[in-house]
């Protein structure tokens, strides 16, 4: 084999398995080509890299509607866990003390509801592709769909264990300061324990409990688990038409909850309602939060447009 | 049709299929020599992918391992109307330039 072949075959394996399948073999000899004719070129490593990522993450491309979909359930569920820790540090302040100030109040409140919606519309979404998983679960589902409950299950129970030990009460039983049922808050602060500004802080780190140490470690893993098997399960499912619009209309109510989540948050910080006692001060991780839940609401957004264009073909 | 799903490479490969059935190194080919642009090859088969997703372009059955690509109905439709458009484009800058700056 020569060394252009080989640089060639390198190059392809910057893209998933079934693009290679489709598009391998020409793709190789146009490579092949262009080699020949320009032997050594960064920006061509770099076009192929940036465009095999993109082949990757779905988003470049061909419109596969199922794949531009998944791609809607991965960046929206990160969004949630994201905006679930930084809502949780602020169901805990609540617990403790209310806001003073009104802005603050208004956006924990609108965070609360939107949070609520986007779960009520991720429980009816989940509805249609779990029937179509119970009518077709072969074994191209089954592996997919087995990582998303492990994922899921550990998540929920890891959640459920930590719970117990949540701040929001300090051990006192307070239910006149309850935004919320108090375990709903516990087990979203649980679940989320890894989105913390700690990790910044290896000596404060080392004052935790030896396996709150460890769920905070083990928990993103899992959370990673249950969106990678949930979205490749719905990639493979080959939803029917009439599912998939349905499942973009929730997408756009989800983007649409998600955007005015993004406002509240964005209200919460400018309005620097901090008290009483600095329970609700927004620190620079909030500010990361709001920057990356910005770009998955911008990735989510831009799928479900292209999914919705080719669907409407 | 989406406005942007004609962007970029798009047009400049619907462009050259017009002609007729090329494969990937012919049209990239094409391109430099009519537009003066060199497709890099992940930008060239994204779009190829993606306008093939639309019903755009089809690939043509091939014998050996570079498989040609024609332009289909659709893609003849979508871009005759966005190259029109362009053209209104074209023609109101023409003409203001003129008209201002006395240069065409």
């Amino acid at each position: 084999m020569s060394r252009a072949e080989k640089r060639a075959i390198w190059l392809l394996r910057c893209y998933p398995r079934a693009w290679r399948e489709r598009y391998g073999a020409e793709f190789t000899e146009l490579l092949l080509a262009d080699i020949a004719e320009r032997p050594r070129s960064w920006s061509r490593a770099f076009d192929v890299a940036r465009s095999g990522a993109a082949a990757r993450l779905g988003l470049g491309g061909g419109i596969h509607v199922g794949a531009r979909l998944a791609v809607v359930v991965s960046a929206g569920s990160a969004f949630v866990v994201l905006g679930t820790a930084v809502w949780a540090q602020l169901a805990i302040g609540w617990q403790w003390s209310r806001p003073s100030a009104p802005a603050t109040s208004a956006a924990i409140v609108a965070m609360s509801c939107l949070l609520a919606v986007l779960a009520a519309l991720a429980a009816v979404g989940a509805v249609p592709v779990l029937w179509a998983i119970a009518r077709r679960l072969d074994r191209h589902i089954a592996g997919p769909f087995a990582l998303f409950l492990l994922g899921a299950v550990i998540s929920v129970l890891g959640a459920w264990h930590f719970a117990g030990v949540w701040p929001g009460t300090g051990g006192h039983p307070w239910p006149h300061q309850q935004l919320l049922p108090g375990h709903v808050a516990a087990l979203a602060w649980a679940g989320t324990l890894s989105v913390t500004s700690y990790w910044a802080h290896p000596g404060a780190l080392l004052g935790f409990p030896p396996d709150e140490l460890l769920w905070m470690a083990a928990s993103p893993i899992a959370l990673v688990a249950a969106v990678a098997g949930g979205a490749r399960t719905i990639r493979r499912l080959d939803l029917s038409p009439r599912v998939l619009r349905f499942e973009l209309v929730l997408a756009r109510l989800a983007c649409g909850a998600m955007t005015l989540f993004v406002a509240a948050v964005c209200c919460w910080i400018a309005s620097g309602g901090t008290g009483p006692r600095n329970l609700f001060n927004a620190g620079s991780i909030d500010g990361v939060a709001v920057a990356a839940m910005t770009g998955a609401l911008l990735i989510a957004r831009r799928a479900r447009a292209d999914a919705r264009a080719a669907l409407t073909q | 049709m989406a406005k942007r799903e004609l962007a970029g490479p798009a047009t400049l490969i619907l462009s050259s299929l017009a002609e007729g059935a090329k494969h990937g190194w012919a049209l990239t080919k094409d391109v430099e020599d009519f537009a003066g642009v060199r497709l890099a090859p992940g930008t060239l088969y994204e779009a190829l992918n993606r306008l093939e997703g639309l019903g755009l372009i089809e690939a043509l059955p091939s014998d050996d391992r570079r498989r040609p690509y024609r332009l289909t109905a659709a893609g003849a439709s979508a871009l005759g109307e966005h190259l029109a458009r362009e053209r209104r484009v074209v023609d109101v800058g023409l003409s203001r330039l003129s008209e201002k700056w006395g240069a065409a």
